[in-house]
């Protein structure tokens, strides 16, 4: 059974879902929040939307459901500008902000809402809030929900008219283990039945586990948009121990070598293969006790992108030390 | 509750309907909206009550005054609807009030996202508001207006005159008024986004400032064609009539388009 109770006849979208933004810029009087992202956010892949926070983010979704006006450029959902759309509900479906919602209205007649504003059966309601699990309290006014049980109310309002695309802002926000499980296999399967899935996130680690591509901005501005596997495997080192190791660091470097001599004379060559070192080594004929192949970390390369776009670092916590 | 929106919609028809189904659909949100609130339904408890307690004491007021010593306060016998309606000057801020909560409880809450996620034409968002606040708040105005006659009634005893044809009347221009100037208050609503400065401005501005400005004779004619003044004199209630009943409605209609038009030009250029 998919995971998302359709309500077309087909498990497949017959729309391919897709997201178009061209040079898509929003200036707030002086500031510039998003600066002429051009981007292409593809069908049937989870596409992780990362940067600092205040990188503009949130403001390029907003822009896409018509919410803000660009100040230049434009935003296109399945080649149409959101405000065209007849029934936009049923071609994108976006989570936004989770407590945007009157929190004294039944959590159903908020969903009943949206169903009639696109024409959708008042059935599909209770599938959806049967599929995010909130079909105990469906007559519980939205202010008493708990964070988790917003986000997933969230949830279920994009998934109500069974769209193409999907946006979700920072949908794990709030979710126990269980729900970022969930969530994840969400995203995945609607990537796998061929919808578009925008998500931004925070959470390294959860996007490293769901996300096919990376758009990375920083400061309005785009940092990275490549394939995760290319984003994490670009920083690819390989740790070596040698007895002859300051020799060795000689002949990799006179091959091209990017090499890195630690304090123990360990060495570290960025971007190269276990294969390219191993095989330089022997043509050297210098033995080695270790070669290991360290891959980056969702999160070390995420670093190393946005570490010039942080707008609100911290300092370093200093805890007083006390005798 | 249910608001005729077309539930049996196939899918994939996106493209292909009229501008109707559109606003049908919009008008069924909107609708939707309206009657799960609870504060909706004690709005209008509020108001029945409010219009039966205004329209037993304007009668009373009237009895007492043709009862006690003084001569120079006698009204006589007065129309038993016209007292009854009388009272809007209070009793129109229930529905004004709920009204304006449409759009400032939804800016305040971010509601209004979520709105425009669901319908994304602006204009068409405000239009299935007004026509919502219209088809609620008149038929209401001729309920409060029944009630208001009885209690009335009631009050009067022997110093009211009643007749059908004034009844209907005074109530159907009493019911108009009300759906004109919550519409008017929509407007304004929409222009200002916050539930408190926009309640304000409608009592300022119905109340306040048209008594203000009655006073000089120069802002006189200002004063007589404010939207509420000029709901009176088209009610027939106004104290010395300037003009026609009809230019009352004229003018009030204007303020109202001019409302809303204004409301929609701002809403559809403002970030959400
Ligand atoms: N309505 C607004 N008026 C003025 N500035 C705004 C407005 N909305 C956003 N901004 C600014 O635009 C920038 C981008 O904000 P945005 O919310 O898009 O960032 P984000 O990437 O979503 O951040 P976060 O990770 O914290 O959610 C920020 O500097 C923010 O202060
Ligand atoms: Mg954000």
């Amino acid at each position: 059974m998919p995971i998302v109770g359709s309500a077309r006849p087909g498990p497949v979208p017959s729309v391919v879902g897709m997201i178009t933004m061209r040079d898509l810029t929003k200036r707030f009087g002086e500031r510039t929040a998003v600066d002429g992202l051009t981007l292409d956010i593809a069908s049937g892949k989870v596409t992780g939307f990362l940067g600092p926070n205040g990188a503009g983010k949130s403001t390029t979704m907003r822009m896409v459901l018509g919410l803000d006006r660009p100040s230049a450029g434009t935003a296109l959902v399945n080649g149409r500008p959101f405000a065209e759309l007849r029934h936009p509900l049923r071609e994108v479906g976006a989570l936004l902000d989770a407590k945007a919602v009157h929190p004294g209205r039944s959590i159903r007649a908020h969903l009943l809402a949206a169903a009639r504003s696109n024409g959708l059966p008042g059935r599909r309601v209770d599938e959806v809030l049967a599929l995010v699990g909130l079909e105990a309290v469906a007559r519980r006014r939205a202010g008493t929900l708990s964070l988790g049980m917003g986000q997933r109310l969230g949830i279920a309002g994009a998934l109500l008219g069974d769209p193409a695309v999907l946006m979700f802002d920072e949908p794990v926000n709030g979710l126990d283990p269980d729900g970022v499980l969930w969530m994840r296999r969400l995203m995945r399967s609607l990537a796998a039945e061929g919808r578009t899935v925008f998500v931004s996130s925070h959470l390294m680690s959860e996007m490293q586990l769901t996300a096919d591509r990376l758009v990375v901005i920083g400061r309005g501005r785009l940092l990275a948009d490549a394939p995760m596997a290319e984003v994490v495997a670009s920083g690819t080192r390989v740790r070596v121990r040698s007895p002859r190791a300051r020799e060795l660091a000689a002949f990799l470097t006179s091959a091209g070598l990017d090499v890195m001599v630690g304090p123990d004379g360990e060495l570290t060559v960025s971007d190269a293969s276990a294969e390219r070192v191993g095989t330089l080594a022997h043509e050297a004929g210098i033995p080695l006790f270790e070669l290991t192949v360290r891959q980056r970390s969702l999160e070390e390369a995420y670093m190393e992108l946005t570490s010039e776009s942080v707008e609100f670092g911290v300092a370093e916590p200093r805890v007083e030390a006390r005798a | 509750m249910s608001g005729g929106g077309d539930m049996n919609e196939g899918r994939g028809m996106s493209g292909g309907m009229g501008k109707g189904g559109g606003m049908r659909n919009a008008f069924a949100a909107e609708w939707t909206k309206l009657w799960s609130l609870r504060s909706t339904w004690w709005a209008l408890a509020i108001s029945m009550g409010l219009m039966t307690v205004m329209a037993f004491t304007v009668g009373r007021s009237v009895v007492d005054n043709n009862t006690n010593a003084q001569s120079g306060d006698d009204q006589g016998i007065v129309s038993v609807s016209g007292t009854a309606i009388s009272s809007v000057d209070l009793v129109q801020f229930v529905p004004v009030a709920l009204a304006i909560l449409m759009v400032t409880g939804e800016y305040a809450s971010g509601m209004i996202r979520p709105t425009f996620t669901w319908v994304p034409s602006r204009g068409r968002v405000l239009a299935a508001k007004a026509l919502v606040v219209t088809s609620v708040v008149i038929p209401l105005g001729v309920l409060l207006g029944v009630v208001g006659t009885v209690a009335a009634g009631f009050a009067l005893g022997d110093w009211g005159r009643f007749s059908w044809t004034d009844a209907t009347s005074d109530i159907l221009a009493f019911a108009l008024y009300l759906g004109l100037v919550c519409v008017f208050a929509l407007g304004v609503a929409t222009l200002l986004r916050s539930t408190a400065g926009t309640l304000t401005t409608a009592f300022l501005g119905l109340m306040a400032l048209p008594m203000l400005l009655m006073g000089p004779a120069a802002s006189r004619p200002l004063a007589e064609n404010l939207p509420s003044s000029a709901g009176r004199t088209f009610m027939g209630i106004a104290e010395d009539a300037p003009y026609r009943g009809s230019i009352g409605l004229a003018v009030l209609v204007a303020w109202t388009v001019a409302s809303l038009l204004f409301g929609r030009f701002i809403l559809v250029r403002r970030d959400a």
